[in-house]
């Protein structure tokens, strides 16, 4: 498997996301914005780290869902590839509609301003909700573990009627806020941003693009205060290819 | 123009926002043998102001202690330089901007992060961190923009806020400091220097300019930032405006640029344009060389004045003179690879002029000379002996029997003033945790701690906290600074981190008044007195060294009062494994408790009396001998597994100490204060003199041979706090009232 962690302006999350990737010795490199798209379709796996891309002008994730490579990371999601976006990359994946993607690159929900503050960074915990997706390969339904959020706008949101209830029944809810025992809660900080159903991560149809808010990457390794999140990484290598 | 009367030439000067006084107009005619040309006089309103020149601080200064075996580079550059592990060194950089943040809190804030990162990346380094010592007056308008305006340039940019510390009182009503702090890592033999280099003497230099298109904006900020603030002029077009996305990209191409210049094998000079902008920036790189720019070359927004040129203070800009061979590399890394053009409007690499051999500083403007000066008279500055002042203490300690009879009302009053509750609501709107390398965030002990050589697998530390208690230096200046060394020293060691050098900002009133020009000297003398005592722990003979920092004066109300002297401390600290490191919050039950530093008499600015009403008079007075020896004792006690969590005394006393530990820890206390100090009980509780708290591993308490240490009682399950015969109470409620939720 081959990696690129996709570089757009105003990026600030691929340094550490490339070192979290190489850890788990998956083959990977930084991608950056200007390179020809088509160089894009010699990888395998695809991570949009966190960041302010484009300065978060219009909306947060907005103008990367709308790049050239972008379309080459579609193509190659199409083709079932695994994509991960975090924080900013979750708001990239949500903008060009293929995540949730029942209507494939129609966008079907948002990420807005948190509800109770703004900019907002801490540990918060996060339950594993379903495992229909290979990212999730190691965790069991139901782990719960600590990882770092920092955003301002991450409170995932949809105005599309029955969305949700289709959402749970596909298993596409991966993860949510929760307690440190584990308890659903829908309060701050619980649930930090106010995610309808403390949805924290969700996934396409398929499984095989995850946009998630927390950051994996700060939770990686022995010094941080947890390391469950590298699991997630490792998860790439259980994709078939 | 200097024909004229006196009083016209000072009305001249001031319709042109020229802050040079007549003198200083006259002693440059003097000295190039003609009267000044427009820009030239705007150079030197630059190049002499108190920002830039040091002029009333520079003889004082040169009491600092700088040198030691671990600096590579002290003060000078941009920023300070100590060796950290190997070849690898920790690069720190201290500045205000104080004034800016004031008339526009979000962008002056945000620009003083952006300012500060330059410095430390324009030495060939990689920015790893920023702290942000905040001191505020009432005005919420402030408050707010300013903590917007730090989180919103370094969270884009992509670098972790390790904390600061935060005031709030009402001598900071009209004039907020806000000082920034940023921390760099970078190998030895990749450091960059802003001078250039000697080769220039053989081969063909010029000069570049990189980043955003030079506009207006910043146009004389650093004689801005040398005057009074007066409400009535408020000079919002001499605030810079921010651009964290841009720097976002110009750092990654900086960090292509030194790639480049390693490969090539070539020397350049590499500075940020800061305070003084292209002036300051171009002529301070040359040295013995001289500089040429023609400034219609500078990529610019149209219609720009060649004063407004020189001497706008446009963010995101860097300089640098590098040999002619790489221009063509050095122009597409910009332009092309990372496409400067297409991120921000005009923003680009420019040749912008040469080198000289003669030194001499000539900028044209379409061809037409408007400035030519020799560079030493440029850079060289001028210096004022300033009069001084003593001021006589006005408070008096409080009557004896004035204090509380309800300890649990003077507890929960303290733990709940703006300068002891939790700090959260500040420090969770700034990215703590970009770049992945943090271990110990803001809150969770008396330092922060990040691991910039992890990914080497070099597991070595770095630690840093900043302090000064501002209302200390209302009653004594000098033992102000002292305790501002000794606490920032104490919080690094706090966490197990040996400290390694300082950094400060010397935040003051008007220096042409004798009174604030005294206090400012004897804070310099506190913290050098400080420095000599509280010397480096691996090499006892070298004071603590003053690698970097900043003077800013003129912090006054119109009213003409100063602000509370605040001699901004920063200490940085090294520990050789980070898994040695601890936290402040209890970690288990059963633990003894250690008290260490006796309780004395020592509640002058104590939170406690401001909750009284009081200022009081006795400040803590360190020995600092026997404070030298509990530093590097407990250090060593931490990096042997011994102590279990650790937390300084400071604001609110041990008691509050006690309280945050066990609130952190989700465990209660149980402790006796008897036979700590012969003082009354309220005093005992809430005296500032300086100290630890320390957990300690059960059964090692024999391990704890430190002067006028206490074993004060024990971590218990119950959520409580129980001081014997004295108080009982639930640390649930103690929480609500610390978190600001009563």
């Amino acid at each position: 498997m081959r990696v690129a962690v996709i570089q757009f302006p105003g990026t600030n999350c691929e340094y550490e996301t490339l070192v979290s990737v190489k850890s788990v010795e998956i083959d990977c490199e930084i991608f950056r914005w200007n390179r020809p798209a088509d160089e894009l379709l010699e990888f395998d796996g695809f991570i949009i780290p966190g960041g302010f891309s484009y300065q978060d002008r219009v909306r947060a994730g907005v103008i990367a869902s709308k790049k050239p490579i972008m379309k080459a990371i579609m193509k190659k999601a199409e083709d079932g590839c695994p994509v991960l976006g975090i924080c900013n990359g979750a708001q990239v994946l949500i903008e060009s509609g293929i995540v949730p993607g029942i209507e494939w690159t129609k966008v079907e929900m948002a990420l807005t301003f948190n509800r109770w503050t703004g900019f907002f960074c801490d540990w918060i915990y996060l339950k594993v909700w379903s495992k229909k997706s290979p990212f999730f390969s190691l965790f069991s339904i139901g782990d719960v573990f600590p990882i770092p959020i920092a955003h301002g706008e991450g409170r995932f949101v949809t105005q599309k009627e029955g969305l949700l209830d289709r959402l749970i029944r596909n298993e596409q809810v991966a993860l949510r806020y929760c307690t440190e025992d584990g308890e659903i809660i829908d309060e701050f900080p619980i649930n930090p941003n106010g995610s309808v159903f403390n949805i924290a991560g969700i996934t396409n149809k398929e499984g095989n693009v995850l946009a998630m808010m927390p950051h994996p990457e700060r939770a990686s390794f022995a010094y941080h205060k947890s390391s469950s999140g590298i699991k997630i990484f490792e998860g790439m290598k259980f994709f078939k290819k | 123009m200097l024909k004229k009367g006196d009083e016209e030439i000072k009305k001249e000067l001031k319709n042109l926002n020229i802050s040079l006084t007549l003198d200083e107009v006259r002693k440059i005619s003097k000295a190039i043998g003609r009267e000044p040309s427009i820009v030239e006089l705007y150079i030197f309103n630059a190049e002499w102001s108190e920002h830039c020149s040091y002029k009333s601080s520079r003889n004082v200064l040169k009491m600092l202690p700088t040198k030691a075996p671990n600096v590579v580079l002290g003060p000078g550059e941009d920023a300070g330089i100590v060796r950290l592990f190997d070849k690898y060194c920790l690069v720190v950089a201290h500045e205000s901007h104080n004034h800016p943040s004031q008339v526009l809190p979000y962008e002056g804030a945000a620009t003083g992060i952006g300012g500060i990162v330059r410095d430390i990346n324009c030495m060939g380094a990689e920015v790893i961190g920023v702290c942000d010592p905040l001191r505020f007056g009432e005005n919420e308008y402030i408050i707010k923009g300013v903590i917007e305006g730090v989180g919103g340039y370094g969270n884009p940019l992509g670098v972790p806020n390790l904390g600061g510390d935060t005031y709030f009182n009402s001598s900071f009503n009209d004039n907020c400091l806000v000082n920034v702090i940023a921390l760099g890592l970078v190998s030895e033999e990749d450091i960059i220097h802003s001078k250039i280099p000697d080769c220039a003497k053989d081969i063909p230099y010029s000069i570049v300019i990189i980043g955003k298109a030079t506009d207006a904006s910043g146009f004389c900020g650093a004689s801005f930032a040398s005057e009074i603030l007066d409400s009535a002029k408020e000079r919002k077009e001499a605030v810079q405006v921010p651009d964290p996305f841009l720097k976002n990209v110009l750092f990654k191409a900086n960090k292509e640029l030194f790639r480049l210049i390693k490969e090539k094998n070539v020397e350049i000079a590499f500075k940020d344009l800061g305070g003084g902008g292209l002036a300051c920036g171009t002529s301070e790189i040359g040295g013995d060389f001289g500089i040429e720019i023609e400034l219609s070359l500078v990529p610019q927004i149209e219609g720009l004045l060649p004063e407004v040129i020189t001497c706008s203070e446009t963010q995101e800009r860097f300089i640098m003179a590098v040999p002619d061979s790489i221009i063509d590399d050095v122009l597409k890394l910009y332009n092309e690879d990372w496409e400067l053009p297409n991120i921000s409007e005009k923003a680009s690499a420019a040749v912008i002029g040469k080198v000289l051999k003669e030194p001499r500083y000539i900028l044209r403007h379409n061809g037409k000379t408007v400035c030519d000066l020799p560079v030493s008279l440029v850079v060289g500055g001028i210096s004022y002996d300033r009069e001084e002042m003593p001021i006589e203490c006005r408070y008096e300690e409080p009557d004896q029997e004035i204090g509380t009879k309800n300890l649990k009302d003077a507890i929960l009053n303290v733990i709940s003033h703006p300068n002891v509750s939790s700090k959260k609501w500040i420090y969770s709107s700034y990215d703590m945790e970009v770049q992945g390398k943090t271990v110990i965030r803001p809150g969770e002990a008396d330092s922060s701690l990040i691991a910039p050589l992890i990914e080497k697998g070099i597991s070595v530390g770095v630690a840093c906290s900043c302090d000064c208690n501002p209302l200390q230096g209302r009653i004594d200046p000098y033992l102000q600074a002292v305790n501002a060394v000794l606490e920032a020293q104490r919080n690094v060691a706090s966490i197990g981190a040996t400290p390694v050098c300082l950094t400060d900002c010397l935040n003051y009133g008007n220096p042409e008044k004798p009174e604030a020009f005294w206090q400012f000297k004897e804070g310099v003398r506190g913290i050098t007195d400080a420095c000599k005592e509280l010397w480096l722990k691996d090499y006892p003979e070298y004071p603590m060294p003053v690698v970097s920092g900043n003077v800013s004066f003129y912090n006054e109300s119109s009213s003409g009062t100063s602000i509370d002297p605040s001699p901004i401390i920063a200490c940085f600290g090294i520990i050789r494994d980070i898994s040695k490191a601890i936290t402040m919050e209890f970690k288990d039950s059963g633990n003894p408790i250690f008290l260490v530093g006796e309780r004395k008499d020592e509640l002058g600015a104590s939170v406690y009396y401001q909750t009284l009403g009081f200022v009081g008079r006795n400040i803590p007075k360190p020995d600092l001998e026997k404070e030298r020896e509990n530093i590097h004792k407990i250090i060593e006690l931490i990096n042997d597994g011994f102590i279990l969590s650790c937390h300084d005394i400071s604001d609110g006393g041990m008691i509050t100490t006690i309280i945050e530990m066990a609130i952190l820890g989700d465990l209660g206390a149980e402790i006796d204060i008897e036979g700590i100090g012969t003082i009354r009980e309220d005093k005992r509780l809430f005296s500032e003199t300086p100290g630890f708290i320390l957990e300690v591993k059960k059964g090692y308490e024999g391990k704890i041979k430190l002067n006028q240490a206490y074993h004060i009682g024990y971590t218990i399950p119950e959520k409580k706090l129980i001081i014997k015969d004295l108080i009982d109470i639930p640390i649930d409620t103690l929480k609500k009232a610390w978190m600001g939720t009563l």
